[in-house]
């Protein structure tokens, strides 16, 4: 395939020199290595790895994922090799290609964060940080952080004088208001903002009367949510002054656009992977397609161009 | 092995026995690597709201064709079942691991329980070829649902079959028939290769302890990517050098049964 490599898709994106805005989500696409025969990771905007904690997690028991109309369930739990098995195992093999790696970094407690930021921020090979306060499969931890504005602050806060690395923060969209964490992201010192996450949502099956996971509840993703998460971004492209990167539901390059339209600087492929594992190719191509045909130099100047 | 991602048309879908169907697809570039117990991961008709792939073991390959027995379970293979010569197939694939035909192996038992079957027929020509004495259990619930017997003889195999109520064969579990095999061939011990429910295969695997033999067993499970990322898939495995953690459960860890399987030794499963 070609891919377009035009100077329009180019973009800075806190810090992170990106050669096109289409990213993985973190959950979705490993560490790269799993989809070399689909993706030409040269070709892409930014990796953002699997969550990463301290130690390494076990995740869930089965049964963690289930499909929902226009949509999927899960509960993983974060099974991650940890940080150190990260920067050992997986990291090496990123390193190999030109792509801004983006490690996203989970915890039980903020000293978890901080341990591991700090060992990424050590490290040669990392682009960013995406700091998840919005995991919704974990006891504690995780999305406790993100649906509190003063817990948001604190641990962003904390985690900015742990590293000089760009920091982007994982919005949870599971709160009344998102623009709240956004602004207290923001101000703490966050370089741009991740959004969304899964929505915490459940299916029963009505002849066990269990519910399809393990752990009851789970996070949604799929084209279910992108309403959601276009709402979301829109909103909070219009509260605070740092860049987005628009996730939820991104099955194509017009729902890529949509995203870009509604305020995101950046887009991010999650549940797609899953369905097209070639699909982030195909994004890329027609963002650069709508930018040719709409006569628009950068992408930068779609970005937030919702007529209202 | 490089996996690929095909756009494939439909060569038939035809009911073979209740609830369960026979696909054939043109796939060269998938028939030519297959191996005996991986897998495809399938997309068909995006319009109807269904989202994820369904995974299928590969049936058998035939020149550039492959094929998929399959039951009908639930909405995505309700809907396949419903599919026509013509109809497209988007096919991932191969995928997972394999089952391993050790040199020394001059003995084979091949159970299979429902559509489990269809996980072990290429495994069956490959250990015909090498010319290893194979018997073959294969058990339904009933006369029914009985699978690939007619494509069992063709190639010169006679199966044993067992149905839950009796219908045709011996009357109960095919994991009795593997009992009376085993009590046949006391002089030398098999290796047991096995696909079916899970119960099933837990009393399979805990035969096979008892008796000190080697079991190879296909694990089957929902699956979001089938790449090994999304982490749904996985089963709970023994840790390498066994160990109990501090309140006497074994130690184990989570392996992907599209990626570390789906075929796992019997013994390392945590059966629950």
């Amino acid at each position: 395939m070609t891919l377009p490599t035009s100077e329009r898709l180019h973009l800075n994106l806190a810090g992170i020199q990106m050669r096109n805005p289409v990213m993985t989500a973190s959950g979705t696409f490993g560490y790269g290595s799993e989809y070399a025969d689909f993706v030409d990771l040269n070709k892409l905007g930014a990796v953002v790895v699997k969550g990463i904690t301290s130690v390494p997690w076990p995740g869930n028991p089965m049964q963690r994922i289930a499909e929902t109309p226009s949509g999927m369930l899960n509960a993983i739990g974060l099974q991650n090799v940890g940080v150190d098995g990260f920067i050992e195992q997986k990291l090496p093999y990123l390193c190999d290609y030109d792509v801004p790696v983006i490690a996203n970094v989970c915890g039980k407690q903020e000293a978890e964060y901080i341990e591991v930021v700090d060992k990424l921020s050590a490290t040669n090979g990392i682009a960013g940080i995406e700091l998840n306060v919005s995991c919704p499969n974990l006891n504690c931890g995780g999305m406790s952080f993100g649906v509190d504005p003063q817990l948001t602050f604190q641990l962003v806060a904390r985690v900015r004088k742990a590293t000089s690395l760009p920091i982007l923060v994982k919005l949870s969209p599971n709160v009344t208001d998102i623009t709240e964490i956004a602004v207290a992201a923001a101000d703490a010192g966050a370089d741009a903002l991740s959004m969304i996450n899964t929505l915490l949502g459940m299916g029963i099956d009505i002849k066990t009367r269990r519910s399809l996971l393990a752990n009851v509840t789970g996070g949604l993703s799929g084209p279910a949510i992108k309403p959601v998460a276009l709402r979301m971004v829109w909103q909070v492209y219009n509260t605070v002054e740092i860049p987005i990167v628009g996730m939820g539901g991104i099955m194509n390059g017009n729902d890529a656009l949509e995203f870009i339209i509604a305020g995101a600087s950046a887009v991010a492929v999650g549940t797609a992977n899953f369905i097209n594992p070639g699909v982030s190719m195909e994004i890329i191509q027609g963002i650069d397609a709508y930018l040719a045909d709409q006569q628009i130099r950068s992408i930068s100047d779609l970005v937030g161009s919702l007529e209202t | 092995m490089k996996k690929h991602n095909l756009k494939t048309t439909i060569l038939s879908n035809r009911q073979v026995a209740e609830d369960h169907y026979l696909l054939y697809c043109d796939c060269p570039e998938v028939a030519i690597s297959a191996q005996p117990g991986q897998f495809i991961h399938v997309l068909f008709d995006q319009g109807s709201g269904l989202l994820l792939r369904r995974p299928f073991t590969i049936y058998s390959v035939e020149g550039t064709q492959i094929s998929m027995l399959y039951q009908v379970v639930g909405e995505g293979t309700s809907i396949l079942s419903r599919m026509c010569a013509g109809d497209s197939l988007q096919v991932l694939g191969p995928l997972g691991n394999s089952f391993t035909i050790d040199e020394s192996l001059d003995l084979a038992v091949v159970l299979g329980g429902g559509a489990g079957i269809a996980s072990l027929m290429l495994l069956i020509s490959a250990l015909q070829k090498r010319k290893i004495r194979t018997d073959v259990l294969v058990g339904a619930m009933n006369q029914a649902r009985l699978l690939s017997i007619a494509d069992l003889q063709k190639i010169g195999i006679q199966p044993q079959i067992a149905t839950d109520n009796g219908s045709t064969g011996h009357h109960g579990f095919v994991t009795e028939l593997l009992l009376t095999t085993l009590a046949q061939q006391k002089a030398q011990l098999p290796t047991v290769f096995t696909c079916g429910p899970y119960g099933m295969l837990k009393a399979v695997t805990e035969i096979c302890q008892q008796f000190n033999m080697p079991c190879q067993v296909a694990m089957e499970n929902r699956m979001g990517c089938a790449l090994g990322v999304c982490l749904g898939c996985v089963c709970k495995v023994r840790l390498e050098g066994g160990g109990q953690d501090q309140s006497g459960d074994l130690l184990f860890e989570y392996q992907r049964v599209c990626t570390e399987g789906p075929v796992f030794l019997g013994q390392q499963i945590i059966w629950d």
